[in-house]
């Protein structure tokens, strides 16, 4: 039984927010993407304790709060620190990769020049959160 | 006959009758007196018969009587003590007491006796009863009867035992004093008012080369001496001159030096000897001090030596006593510290040096009392109030009874290096910094670079999709050739951010089994069917970094796989032992690289080829790597026949 996945992509590059809006509605899923540009605009979005999306996907490389920063926040906060978050970067830097998992995250998937391999990880992800059992607030 | 002779004859009768008469009377008064004087006679040798009896009886010496035969009669009591004998009870015969060797003098000592009538001074040995010998003095005396006839001898024997002991005392140590002024190390002359030699010694001889024996000079006139012995010495005048002020001044004098013309030097002491008030002479001493004096001035010359090491050594010197205080400063620590030597003595080296650092000299001093000698640093304040750096060697002072009573100390103004120091530091530290922000902005940089190229690719791949079957062949060439050319720019921006990555990762170097190592990348790496690859020797372990390593067989494999153009390919991997470093070899039969570019190759972007899967860093990057192993890296190459790269990594 798969459901259907409330994401939080936080991501301010215009493309990769038509990448993911393109690529789930080519494979016909039925995931609801709430987009924030910024980590500033996605707090705010998270600050509706009674409308939290599933799963996060995160960029690292943003302007103002950066990835790291972000998740920071995220992890000191009581709530949102259950909310599984993925980090979808160019960044292979083995600095933040450790920096990730440490702080606590729940993915780091890199994202592919090409568009046929990023759709093919995108799917594979998005199947995978979709069995997951999660925590509902 | 007449009457006149015969009234003549009756008148002499009568003169006879009356002198007879008178002289009867006399004769009975003189026999009166003689008794009375006999009796007198008689008393006063009665009283002195006790009188001696009591003397010898009570005599302290022994007093012996013996008959003619010899044999003792009559011993007083210290006579018994003496030898040991008790007459009442045992026979004794002079002979029984006469020690062996004395037999001769005693026999004729008694001759003596028995001629002379007495003997006097007669000193030898005697046995006891005990059979101990004692040397006795004896005066002995024959004892007559009253006709004159010898009826016995007497003598007063007394012990000088003790006084003989002392005596052989006394002449051996004449006798080793003898020896001693004979053998003295020093030339001795003692000569008389007249200047006549008394006493000298064989050292004299010795030093004024004169060819004979001490005793041979007494008598000797001095002063003709000594005109003879001038020519000895290296100004014969000054000599002579001298010798005459002091004996005309007649007073000690000590410690002249004479030089001889044979390099001696002479110690020479003149000491009048008087005893009272009356001179028995002068005594001069000649003792040989050229070693001595040759000594202290080689000593002086060694002490002339290091005492100018220290005023002008560059290294300031202080010494301290246990308390800190300075006790002498040479002339480089009065420029170094800018303090005369006059301000500082007596001062407290710590309190006037050391402010901040005044722990560190606390803690040096401990360590002096130990004996315990090093060197450390500290921070100096000197007179102008400028802080200096001190580099200091410093080492326990002892006395000559090996107890620690101060330190000294080298120092050294370290100041210019330890800023450099310093400075080094700082440079390193703002290097690694920069490393780091040249890695972190090497990784955004390939970050916003590569962010153009992923949505590109998916413009033109939506491109595609949204108008498939309506694009002809040429625009979906296009459309290929858009992708692979992002492809390379991709791997080139992937190239060039490991390019910068090599030097910065300081990963820990660890045993790599390079032998292992190459086999998996073998199995991983895609090796077209048609090429072979050997390897000669096992690969050996090496002390570096497993990823670049790897880097570096994987870049030179594949590089090798690519420019096979044979149908048969053959990669030979070997290696070769060296002292310090192994050798590897790879060897193609590919291509070939011509001479020209040999050195280029290893530069970044020189890829020879331009292709697709080449962007020309691989080999600098391998370059690098080799080098951060202390190797290096060539090759051998004929074009159309093959290459050989060679490297060497340090064991």
């Amino acid at each position: 039984m798969t459901k259907n996945l409330k994401i939080l992509l936080i991501e301010d590059d215009m493309i990769e927010i038509m990448k993911l809006n393109r690529t789930i509605s080519t494979l016909k899923l039925d995931h609801k993407i709430i987009e924030a540009n910024n980590g500033e605009d996605a707090l705010g979005i998270l600050e509706q304790k009674d409308n939290l999306p599933d799963i996060i996907l995160l960029d690292l490389n943003m302007p103002k709060i950066n990835g790291i920063e972000f998740l920071n926040i995220l992890k000191k906060d009581d709530v949102l620190k259950y909310i599984p978050t993925i980090i979808l970067t160019t960044s292979n830097n083995q600095k933040d990769l450790l920096e990730c998992y440490k702080t606590g995250v729940a993915g780091y998937v890199l994202k592919p020049l090409k568009y046929e391999d990023y759709v093919s990880k995108i799917e594979k992800l998005l199947a995978y959160w979709s069995i997951n059992e999660l925590i509902v607030v | 006959m007449g009457q006149e002779q015969l009234e003549i004859l009756q008148r002499a009768l009568k003169r006879e009758k009356a002198a007879r008469k008178a002289a009867e009377k006399i004769l009975e008064e003189k026999s009166r007196d003689l008794y009375s004087t006999s009796q007198k006679l008689e008393e006063l040798l009665n009283q002195k018969s006790s009188q001696l009896q009591g003397v010898f009886e009570n005599i302290v010496d022994a007093y012996v009587v013996m008959d003619l035969q010899g044999n003792f009669i009559k011993f007083n009591e210290a006579a018994t003590k003496l030898f040991g004998y008790d007459i009442s009870r045992d026979k004794v015969n002079v002979v029984n007491l006469i020690y062996n060797d004395d037999y001769q003098y005693a026999m004729s000592s008694f001759l003596e006796l028995q001629t002379k009538g007495y003997f006097k001074n007669y000193e030898a040995r005697v046995y006891t009863k005990s059979k101990e010998v004692k040397w006795v003095h004896i005066n002995a005396s024959v004892i007559f009867d009253k006709n004159r006839k010898p009826i016995a001898a007497q003598g007063i024997v007394r012990d000088i035992s003790h006084q003989k002991a002392s005596e052989e005392k006394l002449i051996e140590s004449e006798n080793r004093l003898a020896s001693l002024v004979v053998n003295l190390d020093s030339g001795i002359v003692l000569e008389d008012e007249n200047r006549n030699i008394v006493l000298t010694n064989n050292k004299f001889c010795e030093l004024f080369g004169i060819n004979a024996s001490p005793e041979d000079l007494v008598g000797m006139d001095c002063k003709a001496a000594s005109e003879q012995n001038k020519v000895l010495f290296k100004n014969p005048d000054a000599f002579i001159e001298r010798m005459r002020a002091i004996d005309t001044d007649k007073k000690i004098v000590l410690g002249d030096e004479l030089e001889m013309l044979n390099g001696k030097i002479l110690e020479r002491n003149y000491t009048p000897i008087v005893i009272g008030e009356k001179s028995k002479g002068y005594l001069w001493t000649f003792t040989d001090v050229t070693l001595k004096r040759t000594y202290r001035k080689s000593l002086e010359a060694q002490k002339q030596k290091y005492y100018n090491i220290i005023a002008n050594m560059n290294l300031g010197m202080v010494e301290l006593n246990n308390n800190d205080e300075i006790l002498m400063v040479n002339q480089s620590f009065e420029k170094m510290s800018g303090y005369t030597e006059a301000e500082v003595i007596g001062k407290n080296a710590r309190t006037l040096f050391a402010a901040e650092d005044a722990d560190i000299l606390k803690k040096e001093r401990e360590k002096r009392k130990e004996g315990i000698s090093n060197s450390y640093e500290f921070k100096a304040i000197c007179k102008k109030g400028k802080t200096r750096h001190w580099l200091v060697s410093g080492a326990p002072n002892y006395n000559i009874d090996g107890e620690v009573i101060g330190s000294i100390g080298i120092h050294l103004d370290v100041t210019d290096t330890k800023s450099l120091e310093l400075q080094k530091e700082k440079l390193l530290e703002k290097l690694e910094k920069s490393n780091d922000e040249l890695q972190e902005y090497a990784h955004i940089v390939s970050h916003d670079l590569k962010s153009p190229l992923r949505s590109i690719n998916a413009l033109v791949s939506w491109l595609k999709e949204d108008n498939q079957g309506s694009l002809d062949a040429t625009s979906l060439q296009n459309f290929a050739l858009i992708e692979s050319t992002l492809e390379k720019m991709e791997q080139l921006i992937t190239d060039v951010l490991n390019y910068s990555s090599v030097g910065a990762d300081n990963s820990v170097k660890v045993d790599v089994d390079l032998n292992s190592m190459v086999n998996e990348l073998v199995s991983m790496l895609y090796i077209p069917d048609h090429i072979e690859i050997k390897s000669l020797n096992i690969l050996p372990n090496i002390k570096g970094d497993r990823t670049k390593l790897q880097q570096v067989f994987q870049n030179l494999i594949s590089n090798s796989v690519k420019f096979i153009d044979k149908e048969c390919g053959s990669i030979i991997i070997d290696v070769e032992d060296f002292k310090s470093h192994y050798k590897f070899s790879i060897k193609d039969n590919g291509i070939g690289i011509e001479k020209k570019y040999h050195n280029k190759i290893f530069k970044i972007f020189h890829s020879l080829k331009k292709s697709k899967d080449s962007s020309g860093i691989g080999l600098s990057i391998v370059k690098k790597i080799i080098n951060l192993h202390e190797g290096e890296i060539w090759l051998d190459s004929e074009p159309n026949v093959g290459t050989t790269f060679y490297f060497t990594l340090k064991k």
